[in-house]
């Protein structure tokens, strides 16, 4: 009888090892399946998702949300507020003059907004450089890159409101209404973008 | 005798579950680190990480020793010579004394990467991969270490990490 309990507590033991095993093999697989989707999505400009660990967003928690309100101070030291533009489409660009795909999408946002301005298109670029980083430096990175429309200087509780991922760039679309509808992390393609920018339209 | 084997049988019988018990917990354990934890891990990553750890030297003369480092496959570091002044080098820091004195330093040069496939993006200077810094030093007979920083900034196709530095420490021996 005894023998037969041994034997029986050696075939589960047996058993759970060989589950394990298994289960260790398929969530390895999988981890791997998603870690070489991440990795595609960059690649193609799709929402960014950046490869290599980096912590999620929690931006996208956002979607479908009224978006945080906020009162910055442009590069001449003017305030603006999201609410200054209350019933207009408005895209909030989070940047920093160090990152280069934020250069590479700057100018596409310059040029939407030219192309949508008669649909009220206004896109803000919030700067996210070190708060002591002299503002005449981002201004002429800003000019450098080509971009006219403003750029607002952080201040120290914008990063947590909207939630931001540790790296650039990050966009919010918010609607007319002033509902975050779309999200991006990491620069799109040129289409994504304008496709967003359609879509935060009504259009 | 058939008691004797009732008690080995026994031993055995606790052994096993023992053994089982065990195997469950480092099984779980597994699970734990293999997914919770790589997570927690990634996250903390800088991208860069130092290979070199020692080196051997002649000492009291000068000498050329690799520093090697590694930029995490799919991202890249500004080369320490960037073509676009606005990005962020990668620049060694390395302090001088206790027992081992940097003479000067010899960055590798770097790759070009485009960024954003099919784009009219930029061309960037970059290290990709392993990268070495060449470092003259001179050191004293016997066990010192080199201490120092990487200032880089990584980035993949789409997105930047902020700034980083990474602590260099690499024991020399003069021999």
């Amino acid at each position: 009888m005894r023998r037969i309990a041994v034997l029986a507590v050696l075939v589960v033991t047996f058993g759970l090892l060989v589950w394990a095993g298994v289960y260790n093999l398929r969530q390895r697989r999988l981890a791997m399946q998603r870690a070489q989707t991440q990795i595609v999505l960059v690649k193609d400009g799709a929402n960014g998702a950046s490869g290599g660990g980096a912590p999620e967003s929690m931006g996208t928690a956002l979607q479908g949300k009224a978006a945080p309100a906020f009162t910055l101070v442009d590069l001449n030291g003017k305030k603006v507020s999201l609410a200054d533009f209350k019933g207009r489409p408005v895209l909030v660009n989070f940047w920093a003059t160090w990152c280069g795909p934020c250069q590479l999408e700057m100018p596409w946002f310059e040029e939407f907004a030219g192309k949508y301005k008669p649909q009220g298109l206004v896109v803000l670029g919030v700067d996210q450089d070190d708060l002591d980083m002299p503002k005449d430096k981002i201004a002429a990175a800003a000019k450098k890159i080509g971009v006219s429309y403003p750029i607002l200087l952080p201040n120290k509780t914008i990063s947590k409101d909207y939630a931001l991922a540790d790296y650039l760039p990050e966009t919010f679309y918010v609607n007319k209404d002033g509902i975050v509808v779309e999200h991006s992390l990491g620069a799109p393609s040129k289409d994504e973008m304008e496709a967003n920018i359609r879509k935060t339209m009504g259009l | 005798m058939r008691q004797g084997l009732a008690n080995r049988e026994q031993r055995t019988g606790l052994l096993v579950l023992m053994l089982a018990l065990v195997a469950l917990v480092m099984g779980a354990r597994a699970q734990d680190i293999s997914f919770g934890g790589d997570a927690a891990a990634a996250a903390k990553k800088g991208h860069v990480l130092l290979l070199s750890d020692s080196a051997d030297v002649a000492k009291g003369k000068e000498q050329v020793i690799e520093l090697r480092f590694r930029v995490d496959p799919g991202f890249h570091i500004n080369s320490h010579t960037p073509k676009d002044p606005l990005l962020i080098a990668t620049v060694l820091k390395l302090d001088s004394g206790h027992g081992v004195d940097v003479l000067g330093q010899e960055y590798p040069k770097g790759a070009a990467f485009k960024l954003g496939q099919g784009t009219d993006g930029e061309v960037l200077d970059v290290y990709q991969g392993e990268f070495r810094v060449k470092v003259r030093v001179k050191a004293d007979a016997g066990d010192s270490t080199l201490t120092g920083a990487l200032h880089y900034q990584a980035c993949d196709d789409a997105a930047c990490f902020p700034p980083k530095t990474l602590a260099v420490k690499v024991a020399i021996t003069g021999k």
